[in-house]
C-alpha cells in the first residue's frame, strides 16, 4: 500500500465519517456524468461560467438554494462550508447542525459537509447534475476534500497560501503546505478516472490593496505546487482591483505567465483557466448601488476575458444573503453577459511590461532560494518577506510592503519592504503617486482607498 | 518642557486586537501611524489575549498599552483587566488606552466611556477616527508631563 493510501485510511477512519468505501467512491467518480465536471464545461468554451457563493447548514435549505440558482440559470453551483468545519471542529458543527435542524434557525454560516457525509450529499449533487465548486478556507482540508469528491464535487478551491495568509494568525504555514500536498495528490489520482478534477486558487487574498504582482506570484506558485503533483486542470484567479485598466493588465499578464511557468515544469498539457471575482472589498450599504457595482464587475470580467465569474449580492454589506437575492445576482449577471457584445480589445503594453518584470523578479527570487523543494522555497520566501501580502493577519507575514492608489485608482507599491521589485518598476509605481504627503495623510488616503466603493 | 514631550514621543507602545477578532486593517494602519508619530511600536496583531498584552508590556517595558476591538468583544474581556493587571508588578504608570468598536451591536459613547474607565482605561475611544484618538493620547501624555513637573516643583 502506498504511503498516500495509508494516510488516506487514517484520515478517513475519523469518528465523524460513516464507513468510507474507497472502491465504491472510485467507481462513482469513474462513472460520473461529465456535466458534474467543471473542467468538461471549460473545454466547451461556450461562455463565461457564472457561479454564486452560498451555503446553508441543513440539507433542505441547501437544496432549496440550489433550486433557486438553477431557476436563475446558474452555470456552477457553490457549496460554501461552515467555519467550524474549516477549523476541523466537527463536534461543534454536528451540534450546531442539529440545533439548526430542530429550531429552523441557522446556527452555521455554511454547509457542514463532513457531518452530512458523502452518501447524503451525493444525492443532492447528482440530482441537480451541475458542476459544484467547494468554497471553504480550510488549512487542513484532507477529510473535507475526500468527502467532497466522494459527493460528486469536482472543483476544489483553496491552497496552502491563499487559504492561510488572509484568514489565520497562528496556523503553521509549513503544515498547510503538507496538508495541501495531500489534497493535490488525491485530486490528481481521481483525475485519471474521468474528466480532471479542477483546482482553483483564491486570488483575492485579503482583498485590501493587494498589488497585482503579489496576487499573480501567489497564483502562479499555487498553480505550480498543484501541477507538480499531477493536477491537470487549474484555475488562477483575482478580484476586481478598482481600476479597469489594472484589471485588464492583470488578466493579460497572469494568462501569459501561467502558460509560461507551466511549460517550464513540463506541464503544458494541463488546462489553465482564469476566474474573476466581483469586487471583494467593502460594499455600499445602498442595495441599488451594490447592484450597479456588481454589474460593472461583470463588464470588467468580460473585458478581462475570464472563463468564470464569481458573484456577489446586493445584500453583501448586511450579511449572509437570502436565496432570493443570491439567485437575482445570477440572473442579472447572465443577462449582462448576454448583451455584452463587440467588446474592444485593450492592450496597455507599458503597464504589462512593468507588471511582468515585477512578477518575474519575485518568481526568480523564490526559485533561487536554496531549499530543496518548491514548497520549502515558497515557505522561506514568505518568511523572509520576498512575498509580502498587505493586511494579512498571519504572524509569518512580513507587513513591510505599503501600497496606495494613484489618481486613476491603480494599486501602486510605495514601499517594497523585502519584495524584490526591480528598481525601474519601483520608480515607475512611485512616480504615479503623490509622495510629498506626510504619513498621517497617507494613512488617511489608505483608509479612503480601501473604502473606494462604499 | 518641549524637550520633555519630544522625549516622551519615543515612548514604547504595545498594541493589538483583543480576543478572537481577526479584523486586521485598522491594526496595521495604527502601527503605521504610531510609528510616524515617533513611538516605538510593538504590534501583537489580531487575535491577542489579555495575558499576552500584559506579558508584552512587561517584556518591552512599554509606557502605553493600546488595545483595540472591532467586533466588540472587548466588552467581555475588559471586565478582567483590573484583576489581571493587579497580578503584574510595576504597572501603575502604564497608560491604558482602548479604542475601536467597543460594544456588540449598538451603544452610545456616553454609556460606554464611563464603563471602560471603570474597567481601568485612561483613554477610551469608541468609534473615533484613528488620528483623533492618537491626538487624545498625545494630549494625555503632555498633560501628565505637566502634572509631573508640577509635582517635582512642589517637592523642592
Amino acid at each position: 500500500m502506498s504511503l498516500l493510501q495509508e494516510e488516506r485510511e487514517i484520515i478517513l477512519s475519523n469518528e465523524y465519517v460513516d464507513n468510507f468505501d474507497f472502491d465504491e467512491v472510485a467507481k462513482f467518480v469513474k462513472g460520473a456524468s461529465k456535466d458534474l465536471f467543471i473542467s468538461h464545461h471549460f473545454k466547451q468554451k461556450n461562455k463565461m461560467l457564472v457561479q454564486p457563493r452560498g451555503g446553508f447548514p441543513t440539507y433542505q435549505k441547501q437544496f432549496a438554494l440550489n433550486e433557486f440558482f438553477v431557476k436563475a440559470n446558474v452555470d456552477v453551483l457553490p457549496l460554501t462550508i461552515d467555519s467550524n468545519t474549516r477549523l476541523n471542529d466537527y463536534a461543534t458543527a454536528k451540534k450546531m447542525l442539529r440545533l439548526s435542524e430542530e429550531n429552523d434557525v441557522d446556527m452555521l454560516n455554511g454547509y457542514p459537509l463532513v457531518n452530512h457525509g458523502y452518501r447524503t450529499t451525493r444525492k443532492m449533487i447528482t440530482h441537480f447534475n451541475k458542476p459544484v465548486s467547494l468554497r471553504h478556507g480550510t488549512p487542513d482540508a484532507r477529510l473535507l476534500i475526500e468527502t467532497a469528491i466522494a459527493s460528486g464535487i469536482f472543483e476544489i478551491e483553496g491552497g496552502p497560501i491563499t487559504y492561510l495568509l488572509p484568514y489565520s494568525k497562528n496556523f503553521p504555514l509549513d503544515k498547510a503546505f503538507l496538508y495541501w500536498k495531500y489534497v493535490e495528490r488525491v485530486c490528481a489520482n481521481y483525475s485519471q478516472l474521468n474528466e480532471p478534477i479542477n483546482r482553483e486558487s483564491f486570488g483575492p487574498l485579503t482583498a485590501t490593496l493587494v498589488p497585482p504582482a503579489i496576487t499573480i506570484v501567489i497564483q502562479l506558485l499555487e498553480m505550480l505546487l498543484s501541477l507538480e503533483e499531477g493536477v491537470k486542470s487549474f484555475s488562477v484567479s483575482f478580484s476586481q482591483t478598482g481600476s479597469m485598466n489594472q484589471d485588464i493588465v492583470t488578466g493579460a499578464v497572469i494568462k501569459k505567465l501561467a502558460k509560461y511557468y507551466a511549460e517550464q515544469i513540463n506541464c503544458a498539457d494541463a488546462a489553465i483557466h482564469l476566474v474573476y471575482h466581483q469586487w471583494m472589498g467593502a460594499f455600499p450599504t445602498n442595495k441599488d448601488y451594490a447592484e450597479q457595482l456588481i454589474n460593472m464587475s461583470t463588464v470588467i470580467a468580460s473585458m478581462v476575458g475570464a472563463d468564470k465569474i464569481i458573484t456577489k449580492t446586493r445584500e453583501e454589506a448586511s450579511g449572509i444573503p437570502t436565496k432570493e437575492a443570491n439567485a437575482k445576482t445570477v440572473a442579472n449577471t447572465q443577462y449582462t453577459l448576454g448583451i455584452l457584445n463587440g467588446l474592444p480589445n485593450i492592450v496597455d503594453e507599458e503597464e504589462e511590461e512593468i507588471l511582468t518584470l515585477q512578477v518575474k523578479a519575485i518568481m526568480e527570487a523564490v526559485f533561487n532560494d536554496p531549499a530543496d523543494t518548491l514548497w520549502r522555497k515558497v515557505f522561506n520566501s514568505i518568511k523572509s518577506g520576498v512575498i509580502d501580502v498587505p493586511f494579512s493577519p498571519h504572524i509569518i507575514n512580513h507587513n513591510k510592503m505599503i501600497t496606495i492608489r494613484d489618481a486613476k485608482k491603480n494599486i501602486r507599491i510605495i514601499k517594497r519592504g523585502n519584495v524584490p521589485i526591480p528598481d525601474r518598476c519601483y520608480a515607475y509605481d512611485k512616480a504615479q503617486c503623490d509622495l510629498t504627503k506626510d504619513t498621517t495623510s497617507i494613512v488617511n488616503d489608505i483608509i479612503h482607498d480601501i473604502g473606494i466603493m462604499q | 518642557m518641549y524637550i520633555q514631550v519630544r522625549a516622551l514621543k519615543n515612548m514604547k507602545v504595545v498594541t493589538g486586537v483583543v480576543g478572537n477578532d481577526i479584523h486586521v486593517v485598522a491594526n496595521r494602519l495604527l502601527e503605521l501611524s504610531l510609528d510616524a508619530r515617533g513611538y516605538e511600536v510593538f504590534n501583537l496583531g489580531v487575535n491577542t489575549y489579555l495575558e499576552e498584552f500584559f506579558d508584552a508590556v512587561v517584556e518591552t517595558g512599554a509606557d502605553v498599552l493600546m488595545i483595540s476591538s472591532l467586533n466588540g468583544e472587548a466588552e467581555g474581556w475588559s471586565r478582567e483587566v483590573q484583576l489581571l493587571k493587579a497580578k503584574y508588578k510595576h504597572l501603575d504608570n502604564l497608560i491604558m488606552m482602548i479604542g475601536g468598536n467597543l460594544v456588540v451591536g449598538t451603544g452610545s459613547a456616553e454609556d460606554i466611556i464611563p464603563k471602560y474607565k471603570n474597567y481601568g482605561f485612561d483613554i477610551v475611544c469608541h468609534q473615533v477616527d484613528l488620528n483623533t484618538g492618537l491626538d487624545q493620547l498625545e494630549a494625555f501624555i503632555e498633560e501628565r508631563v505637566v502634572n509631573d513637573s508640577d509635582i517635582k516643583e512642589s517637592n523642592k
